[in-house]
């Protein structure tokens, strides 16, 4: 990944650094989609499963999992606080940046996205199988979740508004603007107001990957978030996009790609602000 | 069935799905969706003398359960009455479909349930709009 000039090369992987690591003990790859079904269709050999509702997402408060339940899904994954974990998913990597940014509030750093997801990899040819794979349990230890270092919530959100500081709103144009509330062909359902937050950026996630869903370079990545939308790594970032999932991956890319220090994902996204009564809205 | 059988069979729905494309004429055409996975099934149902689905059919987009459910209802709902479709339970329904596989996305396993149900209504709601406008006629 070194030739695309990525601050964190590290954090992604090539399908054929994923292909060459199939058997590797200290390598788990993790599928993450939308579609909840796509992994028993098919996946990477060796690959396990995590889903967003399932496993990642507390089960009764919107909020997710606990340490304890955490340490619970790494031992039944047969993953180790030292194994490196590979994500890769549907729609772009959105759920597996989001499945990423999750184990970063855990402080899993050890973590890596495959470039282009499963779109590329079935684009390549490359085996799938139908085989769930078994691994020993292991023992994994977690610190206590860190939301505060990349995580914000909707007050936290409300005096950056009031600071004046940065906020990208990742979605389509057409819900930033207000006429949609959901992704263009979604149902539009989800939030009571449309618009945006007072000051967002309308920068949307789609913008950061080539047309094979591998993401751009750092240079491409910089004429669009620097040398366009003036943004900069000095600055306080909240990105956001309807549920956080679509800002995971933008929080990703200027978080590992451009290597900003201080991003934050507003999980809550426009299904909470757009139901928040009173809160400010942008709409044109 | 087991959870491999039952995964076997929402897969099979998926894949090779029943009852699939637009249906000409149809008495009622109704659509739904669900945002969270950005699921689309829209229902094409054409009924018998006595009320009672002679033919049903499906288009949609969208996850894998979604999809699939909307397969297996056409199977479950053909030959019912519209009676019958009021009564048909969402948990009987996903009990049918999986109730392990899908729990976690229960709003896609119940859409084409959900949108046929909408159907029943929006049908009953022309049925008592045309019936009033008779009415008028007659009484003027």
């Amino acid at each position: 990944m070194n030739e695309k000039g990525y601050a964190h090369p590290e954090a992604v992987v090539t399908t054929a650094w994923v292909a060459d690591h199939l058997n590797d003990p200290n390598v788990r790859i993790v599928e993450s989609d939308e579609d909840v079904l796509l992994y028993e269709q098919g996946h990477i050999p060796g690959a396990v499963k995590i889903d967003w509702v399932g496993d990642l997402n507390d089960r009764v408060r919107r909020d997710y999992l606990s340490r304890a339940d955490f340490e619970r899904l790494m031992s039944e994954k047969g993953i180790s606080n030292d194994t490196t974990v590979v994500f890769y998913g549907d729609k772009n990597n959105w759920w597996a940046c989001y499945a990423f940014w999750v184990f970063q509030l855990f402080g899993h750093t050890n973590a890596k996205v495959m470039d282009g997801g499963r779109q590329k990899w079935l684009e390549e040819g490359r085996p799938l199988t139908r085989e769930v794979p078994s691994y020993p349990r292991t023992t994994y230890r977690a610190p206590e979740r860190a939301d505060y270092k990349i995580r914000a919530f909707r007050d936290q959100v409300m005096q950056h508004v009031l600071n004046r500081q940065p906020l990208v709103d990742v979605r389509s144009p057409a819900e930033y603007t207000g006429e949609l509330i959901h992704m263009e062909n979604y149902p539009q359902e989800g939030a009571l107001r449309g618009g945006h937050i007072p000051g967002a950026k309308n920068i949307p996630w789609g913008r950061a990957v080539n047309p094979d869903g591998t993401f751009k370079t750092a240079e491409e990545l910089r004429a669009i978030y620097e040398q366009e939308q003036g943004l900069s790594p000095d600055q306080n970032i909240i990105a956001y996009c309807r549920i956080g999932e679509r800002s995971s991956h933008t929080w990703f890319v200027l978080t590992y790609l451009l290597g900003y220090p201080s991003v934050r994902n507003y999980d809550g996204s426009w299904t909470e602000w757009g139901n928040l009564v009173g809160a400010p809205i942008e709409k044109p | 069935m087991d959870r491999q059988e039952q995964l076997e069979f929402i897969l099979d729905h998926y894949e090779n799905p029943r009852n699939r494309g637009p249906l000409a004429s149809p008495d009622i055409v109704m659509k739904g969706g669900n945002p969270g996975c950005g699921d689309i099934v829209t229902l094409y149902v054409r009924l018998g003398g006595d009320e009672r689905i002679s033919q049903i059919t499906f288009e949609g987009e969208g996850c894998t359960i979604s999809q699939a459910a909307a397969s297996m209802l056409t199977e479950l709902a053909l030959g019912k009455s519209l009676a019958e479709v009021e009564a048909m339970n969402a948990a009987d329904f996903v009990e049918a479909l999986g109730r392990e596989i899908v729990i976690n996305r229960l709003r896609c396993a119940t859409l084409a349930l959900n949108t046929l149900k909408a159907a029943e209504k929006k049908y009953r709601a022309g049925q008592q709009a045309r019936s009033a406008a008779e009415a008028a006629v007659e009484n003027f």
